[in-house]
């Protein structure tokens, strides 16, 4: 049985779609090369990213089956801890090329509720994180956030931030994945950053974060507690990067 | 006062207010401003009781002149007072929001010297907000009751959405606990937004740069628990809220003792399974075509503690089911137990490609537990479903005990200990007005008539499902 391996960018993954339906050994899976776990029932075989190909797959999933797919595709792409991400894309856009725009309706089939189920998965954090970054005023009048989150989702939440914050400078820096998304108060970009140097924050800083700390326990009604229902809401593996909760 | 004590005080104050909400309103950040809206809302944490913090939420003051009996905040309560003053809520606001722990501000006041005064104060304060530090984060206001008319329409030009809380669900509760306050002090200001919102409906589709009044509209709270209203009377004052007053959200906030007034129940805990079935049968009102007399009658005045109202009314109304999944409307879809707005549309788009079976309804997120009862796929019952009123009422009522017993924060009204024996004994005259279970959770004395007429209806199906239960 046949693997196609890629690059881990999107377009790595789109080259090898594109790759699959042109050459004669056809993948049963496709699998981002790093992290990979060979094993031998498998020829791997690795496919160069191609951002012309890649282009070309972009353009049939826009005409032949919908925007929506594409949206779809690319949120389980960010889905980066999903090791058959590639996989269940390629088997998604395989009956979408075949059955066309309607491919969304067809939820009882796997290939389909699987993309959509991960879909809302990584869209439920987007939003989450929405609320859940934390930003710190440290030297050079940056703010900076922390963040560690279950899927790559920087791509969509700096849109929002850059809107919301516009006139000031902020970096949001997924810890997990060593990137960082850089706002300058006119535009955004992600880079790969090893921000091990933080400059520590100060007074003015401190005091905000004890009045919000402050702010934050005299809300909680203590005839309600509930912490089973706290937890299933804040789950505890954000806490590290909540300033309330630490 | 340092503001580290005021805003201990004064968010403590705000806590009871159970509304934190950041929906409704899609303001866009303005050049040089700061802040927008997400009509979605944004919870930006929660707290230990599991409630979302979305907003800023704090009185501008807590030192009240009227004197509530349900209130903490009341004048005879001998409690710390503080009272903000606008500049220093703006740069909170500001300060917060720039390091994304809140949506916007919540402002609401006890009554600082007499309802002009502090709503002057609250409008200076938003004014002060979007003027001068062009904000356009989230701005909820509570409207003081008896403030002046101009006021309030000043306030909505700048908030995002305005309420006034009714607090108790009827007049007779007004007079009793809250003797300075009356339903026209309260409806009043409610109707006079109301048509402002109407009016400002028109006016921004003919305004060139529109002005929006309070475009997330208003909302109020009612308290449960700490009158003697039925539920019935709650569903219904709600249902005529947003029908009359277009009112976006009505809250129900289970009354936590705070205080010892001799009008007021003696809880320990607060109702919460009680405010839990109200908010259910609220969004049944709101998003699944219910209305409120169908829910509850005079004969059944109160929300079933053991079922959801869906399957509560579903099981009274068994002449509606089963209804045939691939063909049935999606009116009717909504009604079925187990099937929510999402797995209705789904099951609607996924009709029009195939025909569905009961393994394609799982995949859709029906939760089948409950549906199996109500439901045929391609003209099939579920595998070893009886249509049958005693076989459903029984697993369904079992199901619904099952649940609570797993529940460990449960309340529901009065406590009063009385032994689950007498209960199987069927002794219904030692029935006092609460179980404990386990020394674990208590549970109000509704549930064990429920379970105890269920057992002693003489139903041999019903009793075999509740029975080992209890044991």
């Amino acid at each position: 049985m046949v693997c196609y391996t890629y690059d881990g960018s999107f377009e790595g993954l789109l080259t090898a779609i594109y790759e699959a339906y042109y050459r004669k050994e056809k993948p049963v899976k496709i699998l981002q090369e790093e992290n990979l776990q060979p094993s031998m029932l498998y020829t791997y075989i690795h496919i160069a990213t191609d951002i012309e190909k890649s282009q070309k797959v972009y353009n049939s999933i826009m005409e032949k089956i919908s925007e929506d797919a594409l949206d779809n595709i690319y949120h389980v792409f960010l889905a980066d801890r999903e090791y058959e991400r590639g996989t269940i894309i390629y088997n998604y856009l395989r009956l979408g090329w075949k059955i066309g725009r309607n491919i969304d309706l067809h939820l009882s089939d796997d290939r389909v509720m699987k993309v959509l189920k991960i879909r809302q998965r990584v869209e439920r954090e987007v939003h989450r994180m929405m609320g859940f970054v934390r930003f710190s005023l440290v030297g050079g009048n940056i703010y900076y956030a922390p963040i560690e989150p279950d899927n790559n989702i920087l791509p969509l939440i700096a849109p929002h931030f850059a809107e919301r914050l516009s006139d000031q400078k902020w970096i949001i820096h997924d810890k997990a994945r060593e990137l960082a998304a850089l706002y300058n108060t006119r535009d955004w970009l992600i880079v790969e950053a090893d921000l091990g140097k933080i400059p520590i924050i100060d007074a003015g800083e401190k005091h905000y974060r004890d009045l919000w700390k402050e702010f934050y326990n005299s809300v909680a009604i203590k005839e309600r507690y509930n912490l089973s229902l706290h937890k299933k809401l804040l789950p505890v593996r954000y806490w590290r990067n909540l300033t309330e909760k630490n | 006062m340092d503001l580290i004590r005021k805003l201990h005080i004064l968010a403590d104050s705000a806590k009871y207010d159970v509304s934190c909400v950041s929906s409704g309103s899609s303001r866009e950040n303005t050049p040089g401003g700061i802040g927008s809206t997400f009509s979605g809302g944004i919870c930006h944490t929660f707290t230990t009781d599991g409630r979302c913090i979305s907003l800023l939420k704090i009185l501008l003051s807590n030192a009240c002149t009227y004197d509530c009996a349900y209130c903490i905040n009341r004048i005879s309560n001998d409690i710390p007072r503080a009272t903000f003053t606008p500049e220093e809520i703006v740069d909170l606001t500001i300060n917060f929001y720039r390091r994304n722990y809140i949506e916007g501000l919540f402002l609401s006041s006890a009554v600082l010297k007499n309802p002009d005064y502090t709503m002057e104060l609250i409008l200076k304060t938003i004014k002060l907000l979007r003027i001068e530090n062009r904000f356009n984060g989230y701005i909820h206001i509570k409207v003081i009751p008896g403030a002046d008319s101009r006021l309030i329409e000043e306030a909505g030009m700048y908030a995002d959405r305005m309420s006034v809380n009714i607090e108790l669900p009827s007049n007779a509760g007004l007079k009793m606990l809250a003797p300075q306050k009356s339903k026209e002090a309260i409806l009043g200001p409610m109707g006079y937004i109301r048509n402002k919102i109407l009016e400002n409906r028109d006016d921004i589709q003919r305004a060139k740069k529109p002005v929006y009044f309070a475009p997330a509209g208003q909302s109020t709270q009612l308290i449960v628990g700490a009158t003697s209203d039925n539920d019935i009377n709650i569903l219904k004052l709600s249902e005529a809220l947003y029908k009359q007053y277009n009112l976006k959200r009505v809250f129900y906030s289970a009354y936590v003792p705070v205080s010892n007034h001799p009008a007021l129940p003696k809880l320990t805990k607060p109702p919460l399974l009680r405010e839990h079935r109200l908010y259910q049968a609220d969004w049944l009102l709101r998003f699944y075509g219910f209305r409120a007399n169908e829910l509850l009658t005079n004969e059944h005045p109160n929300l079933n503690p053991i079922l959801d109202p869906k399957c509560d009314w579903a099981i009274r109304n068994l002449h509606h089911f089963p209804v045939e999944i691939n063909k049935c409307s999606y009116n009717m879809l909504l009604r079925v137990p187990g099937i929510g707005v999402k797995s209705a549309k789904r099951i609607i788009d996924a009709r029009k490609v195939s025909t569905l079976d009961f393994e394609d309804l799982k995949k859709l997120g029906v939760v089948l537990k409950r549906a199996q009862y109500f439901i045929t796929c391609k003209g099939k019952y579920y595998p070893g479903i009886k249509m049958n009123e005693d076989f459903i009422k029984g697993n369904i009522v079992a199901d619904g005990l099952k649940t609570l017993l797993k529940t460990k924060n449960i309340s529901y009204g009065d406590y009063e200990q009385v032994s689950i024996f007498d209960l199987l004994q069927g002794n219904k005259s030692d029935l006092g007005s609460c179980v404990n279970f386990n020394n674990t959770i208590s549970i109000g004395v509704d549930i064990w008539k429920y379970v105890y007429d269920s057992l002693t209806s003489g139903r041999e199906s019903i009793k075999k499902q509740l029975k080992p239960l209890l044991s």
